[in-house]
């Protein structure tokens, strides 16, 4: 049986700041947008496709930061586990433990095909 | 104020996700598209991202206290992970109307059968690849006791989650449920692991779709923000009361999602 607690230790550290800064820029986006009365899904309840490029260079311009923080929060996020899976293997390599180290180096570089080729996993 | 109750709604959904392993997307989705009427899309790419809040959000609890377990849980994503990969290439050919009854049929059955289990059955041996990858461990009870444990049929625990991994892809369901059914069932781990493992790995798969709905600009702040931080502060409290919680109680949670999601899919399968 063997015990991982250094290494379970820092990736609970990195996980822990990770959601900490995401969740910080998400909730100041949202409270920067926050109108008590306003339904803010009223506009979400018809699909209609913009790309995120779109989005962003649509709220530069009219200078909304708020959601633009929101916008960098969600993609803090939603990198977490793809980072997470980049540390893991490396603390095993350090560990010398090569095949799991292999293994989540495997993972990683299937997330990464994943997502650039865009599947919906 | 719908902004607040979305909120509301997402601190109940982590809470419950975290405590047993699973994504929150049972929750999130119901309300979002039966309570606020948001468009079915915007509301899955939600439920992505209160998935990997999930995750990310309970693991850091969960690693520090020894429940997740880090090694199973590297060697069983490579199962989820290209699970997924090969039910995205087949879900043009397999009629998933079939496979809703005939899953929702088999979680049904778990269901009953996790009912009349009256106490974990633990591996008495490990199996030869649970000896040489180290994937035994052992965690502290609130009581203080240690529970050492061994790790059983790791293939056929890698083969449920290349199946979990498919049935995900092909049905867009969360597979976190599969997920602690075959720890707990096949690998014979205890329950709160499988449950903090499966929440571990469940993020990793999510990774990835959410990417795609994020460059295609589904992943909406207004909608997306408000389900990340409920989500975010529900797992924090799931991932400390768990440890508190007896296992057979959440156990029986466990059995009530997962007659819950069974209907669901069995209804989605009779769907015309």
């Amino acid at each position: 049986m063997k015990t991982d607690s250094t290494l379970e230790l820092k990736i609970s550290f990195f996980l822990r700041a990770g959601v900490i800064f995401a969740g910080v820029l998400i909730a100041l986006g949202w409270i920067l947008k926050f109108r008590l009365h306003l339904n803010p899904f009223f506009n979400f309840q018809t699909y209609d496709p913009i790309p995120l490029q779109d989005l962003v260079s649509f709220h530069r311009q009219r200078g909304d930061y708020a959601a633009l923080l929101s916008y960098a929060g969600l993609a803090a996020l939603i990198c977490l586990p793809l980072f997470r899976v980049l540390l893991t293997a490396f603390l095993f390599f350090r560990q010398r433990e090569f095949a799991l180290a292999a293994i989540a180096s495997g993972v990683f570089l299937i997330l990464l095909l994943a997502m650039g080729l865009g599947l919906e996993l | 104020m719908y902004g607040l109750l979305l909120i509301g709604i997402s601190v109940v959904a982590g809470f419950l996700g975290s405590l047993l392993g699973l994504g929150g997307g049972i929750i999130v989705v119901p309300a979002l598209t039966l309570l606020f009427n948001v468009d079915i899309r915007y509301a899955v790419a939600a439920s992505l991202v209160s998935i990997i809040a999930t995750s990310s959000g309970a693991a850091a609890s969960f690693l520090r206290d020894h429940l997740t377990n880090l090694r199973v849980a590297v060697l069983l994503e490579v199962g989820t992970v290209a699970g997924a990969m090969t039910g995205f290439l087949i879900a043009a050919r397999i009629n998933s109307q079939m496979l809703f009854l005939l899953f929702g049929g088999f979680l049904f059955f778990s269901a009953l059968m996790m009912l009349r289990k009256k106490q974990e059955q633990r591996a008495l041996t490990d199996h030869p690849w649970s000896a040489a990858l180290g994937l035994g461990s052992e965690f502290r009870e609130e009581t203080g006791e240690l529970v050492a444990y061994k790790v059983a049929q790791v293939p056929l625990g890698l083969a449920a989650m290349f199946g979990a991994g498919v049935l995900s892809a092909l049905l867009g369901i969360g597979s976190g449920i599969f997920k602690v059914l075959a720890m707990d069932t096949a690998m014979k781990l205890p329950l709160k692991v499988s449950s903090a493992t499966s929440n571990f790995m469940i993020g990793v798969t999510a990774t990835a779709s959410a990417g795609a709905y994020f460059l295609r600009g589904d992943i909406r702040p207004e909608i997306a923000g408000p389900v990340a931080l409920g989500i975010i502060v529900g797992s924090w409290v799931g991932a400390r009361a768990m440890i508190h919680l007896p296992a057979q109680l959440i156990r029986k949670i466990f059995v009530v999602v997962l007659a819950v999601v069974s209907v669901q899919m069995i209804l989605r399968g009779l769907a015309p």
